[in-house]
């Protein structure tokens, strides 16, 4: 049987080594820790600013500039993600890839993405709803009336407006804790005695109408919790993510994990990939810096799904010398001058678009265009030429090449 | 603070990881303490955060209420030794006040001395419930707590007195390091790793060995710990240079793979010649199966069981070979617990002050196993094995036992 080793855990690492598993390839994915997956807001966005807000994502990505990695990547395969996504987690992610969702953020702000979780849907914002947004005491991190005062003040995306107002409840989540985070809040959502003492604290301050806002712990094990809550409030719930420790992300990284590990993939986590050993075009194994000598994985195809500079998959030196940490792959974006502008506030830094550039199949090229090996395929964001998080499209571009990368192994294996 | 130990733990390696962290809170999700008490703050506030603060003296006393479980490090994604740092923080903070029973509990081969040769007196004092709360009150071990099972033979004893095996072995030498607990208490999982070994056509060299110090090093006794650890290596070197070491002591392999060099500082070339010659026996099997050598002709078990990999297993960096290779088994189905942790840690859980804790977090994994067979358990490490039996009810043994089984030798 082939053997196929993926580096990394995040969306990119965990997709692909769910593709691959279920057409029979046999996966080893190494990760030096958890991906960022679980640290995000637990919705994909495809594309939310190109440079204005996006309605139609789909379309968005079919206008991108050639050196955009969805022009490799291709609209198809983005469609066949999102649909792998709302198949695999029908639980977890719904949306339209022709249509943004927008959604509420912590401070009150309004967040365009193409799928959500099924708890944060009714806060998608219409004219003239009526929200209300509901803090708990023992949580910092959820400010309800920042949120609703700045989402009263703001135009609506689509021109309308809607009216929110905020109430406190103080519902500790466990004894002998006056803060807890959202993930003991979560735990405590599990379960049912705490949601109808929570129900019971909310109910009476409702009013007709109103949609309920709450952050966004409302269940980490129980996919449930929600609908059941907003079953006892008689009113339609939403959650609004918070800052790490992100629930809805934990939510998203912990069915992925599960959905590999049932089929069959082997995760071996907390190491990092230090090296490799090659024999003409191909790559051969990878060594781990696990323990005092460490462990090579010989492997017939690789996927480098590392991240970017955030997780140490690129480094910057002192001298302004970018690497790519485990292959030491050529580069694209380095010719953009200065890397870094010294403007804090300024436009975005051009750093952040250097990468490893791919072809269609995903492969790791050079600045001809060639592979650097036959067999090693990059995917996520260590691809050059975005900067996710102010497009708003990491996690289509992470979602869509794990999809490429693993049909093209595949197809190379058979 | 005057050992070596205790300085390093002070000022060195993990310290210096500390200023990677991005308080992304990823350790935090997965701390098993943080998840159900309130008294453990979680390994981002205790790790790097509180370390920037200690001078010598510790800012936070909950520090104490970490197991050392290690698998902050182990998903941290920026490479900070969370565990490691609050090991050595816990070992600074205790230093000069070290508790009686914490002293005692490290004692793993005084334990195993006293107790065989008076094996069933043992057995009833430890089974005795007033025994064990006057115990409780003046050691501060929990009366409910998992006990180690006293075995009227050493491993050493059957090892030296049974027939010598005629071979042949086509494979070579390799050498067998059996912990103290695989030595005292669990003698027939290392008698099943001997036979399978033997069955595989290798050679099996015991020398005499000590203690690796695990025990003295996770309750903060640096010094002594690191004085074993060398020890066991002049011990295991003793066998013959070049042979690859096989344990069936997941934890103590932990030790000497990488918790030694990394948590007490030890920089020595024994440790470093001893340290990557050591695997665990489960992950030198499916070593051999990757290299298409390890003979598959397993007679079918028709059994499901649920597995538990513990985390001293895990901090190794080698996965869940165990899983890997049961699967080979036909009609065995192989259950993962995927269950952080048993709740022992080594000697967390038999505290009194810590037990209720460890009992919280080993729950799920007691009712996973519960749920998933009243007959069997396996688990690649001792005092998880106690503790799972213990508070489950159900048998629990090291992996290998099911495969001396299918390769019919029992």
């Amino acid at each position: 049987m082939s053997r196929v080793v993926v580096i990394g855990a995040g969306l990119a690492g965990l997709v692909a080594a769910n593709r691959l598993a279920e057409v029979g390839v046999q996966v080893v994915l190494l990760h030096k820790g958890l991906g960022g997956l679980q640290l995000g807001q637990g919705t994909i966005d495809v594309f939310g600013y190109a440079p204005e807000r996006v309605f139609n994502p789909i379309k968005a990505v079919g206008s991108v500039a050639t050196t955009h990695p969805y022009t490799a990547i291709g609209g198809k395969a983005v469609l066949t993600g999102l649909d792998y996504l709302k198949k695999l987690l029908p639980e977890l992610l719904l949306g339209d890839p022709e249509s943004n969702y927008q959604l509420p953020t912590a401070v009150g702000a309004i967040r365009p993405t193409c799928l959500a979780q099924p708890s944060m849907i009714a806060g998608h914002v219409t004219d003239g709803a009526k929200l209300v947004i509901v803090g708990i005491r023992g949580l910092k991190d959820f400010q309800p009336q920042l949120i609703a005062e700045n989402l009263a003040r703001t135009p609506l995306p689509d021109g309308g407006r809607l009216r929110a107002r905020h109430l406190w409840v103080d519902v500790p989540a466990r004894d002998g804790e006056i803060d807890s985070s959202g993930l003991t809040y979560a735990r405590a959502f599990d379960d049912e005695d705490f949601r109808v003492r929570f129900a019971k604290a909310v109910v009476d301050q409702l009013r007709e109408d109103e949609i309920v806002g709450l952050p966004a712990v409302l269940g980490l094990k129980d996919l449930h919790a929600w609908r059941d809550l907003a079953g006892k409030l008689a009113h339609r719930v939403f959650e609004i993510p918070l800052p790490p420790p992100s629930v809805p992300g934990l939510r998203l990284t912990e069915a992925l994990t599960a959905r590999a590990l049932a089929a069959g993939v082997r995760i071996v986590p907390g190491v990092r990939t230090v090296r490799y050993a090659s024999s003409g075009d191909r790559v051969t194994s990878v060594t781990t810096a696990a323990g005092l000598g460490g462990r090579g994985y010989a492997a017939d195809a690789f996927l480098l799904a590392t991240g970017g500079f955030e997780s140490g998959a690129l480094n910057l030196d002192s001298h302004q010398v970018v690497r790519e940490t485990l292959f030491d792959l050529p580069l694209a974006g380095l010719d953009q001058t200065p890397l870094i502008h010294g403007e804090y506030w300024g436009p975005e830094q051009p750093l952040f678009k250097v990468g490893v550039a791919v072809n269609p199949k995903m492969q790791a090229v050079d600045a001809a265009g060639i592979p650097v090996f036959a067999n090693l395929y990059a995917a996520g964001g260590i691809i050059a030429g975005a900067s996710g998080w102010t497009e708003k499209s990491g996690d289509g571009i992470a979602l869509a090449s794990a999809i490429v990368a693993a049909a093209a192994i595949s197809k190379e294996l058979a | 603070m005057n050992s070596e130990g205790l300085e390093f733990a002070g000022h060195a390696l993990s310290r210096a990881s500390l200023d990677s962290c991005v308080k992304c809170t990823i350790c935090e999700t997965q701390c098993p303490v943080a998840a159900v008490t309130p008294l453990f703050t979680g390994p981002k506030f205790v790790g790097p955060q509180a370390e920037r603060f200690r001078d010598g003296e510790s800012v936070d006393h909950s520090l104490d209420y970490c197991s050392s479980c290690g698998i902050c490090t182990l998903v941290c994604p920026q490479g900070v030794q969370i565990a490691e740092l609050n090991s050595q923080a816990r070992a600074v903070m205790k230093a000069d006040h070290m508790p009686l029973r914490d002293r005692l509990i490290g004692q793993t081969v005084l334990m195993g001395t006293l107790m065989t040769p008076v094996a069933p007196l043992a057995r009833a004092v430890l089974n005795n419930k007033p025994l064990r709360k006057v115990m409780e009150v003046v050691v501060g071990v929990h009366a409910d707590a998992p006990m180690p099972p006293p075995q009227s033979q050493t491993f050493e004893s059957w090892f030296a007195k049974r027939a010598t095996p005629a071979g042949p072995f086509p494979r070579g030498a390799v050498v067998f390091f059996h912990g103290c607990a695989g030595g005292y208490f669990e003698v027939e999982t290392s008698k099943k790793s001997v036979e399978v070994l033997e069955r595989l056509g290798f050679e099996v060299l015991v020398p005499k060995q000590g203690c690796c110090g695990l025990a003295q090093q996770s309750n903060g006794l640096f010094k002594q710990a690191s004085a074993s650890v060398l020890k066991l290596c002049d011990d295991l070197r003793s066998a013959g240079k070049d042979l690859t070491i096989i344990s069936s002591s997941g934890s103590c392999t932990g030790m000497l793979k990488h918790e030694a060099s990394e948590i007490m500082g030890v920089e020595d070339e024994r440790l470093r010649d001893v340290g990557t010659r050591t695997r665990d026996i489960m992950e030198f099997l499916l070593d051999l199966h990757e290299a298409g050598e390890l003979p598959t002709d397993f007679a079918p078990v028709e059994m499901t069981v649920p597995y538990h990999a513990p985390c001293q297993l895990k901090s190794q960096g080698i996965g869940k070979p165990a899983l890997e290779v049961l699967r080979l088994i036909p009609g065995l189905t192989v259950v993962d617990s995927n269950a952080t942790c048993c709740g022992i840690a080594g000697t967390y859980g038999l505290k009194k002050e810590k037990y209720e804790v460890a009992q919280a977090v080993g729950k799920p994994l007691f009712d996973m196993v519960k749920a998933t067979s009243s007959e069997l358990a396996l688990c690649d490490t001792e005092t998880c094995r106690w503790q799972i039996e213990q508070s489950s009810g159900v048998k629990t043994e090291h992996p290998i036992w099911m495969i001396h089984k299918a390769y019919g030798l029992s």
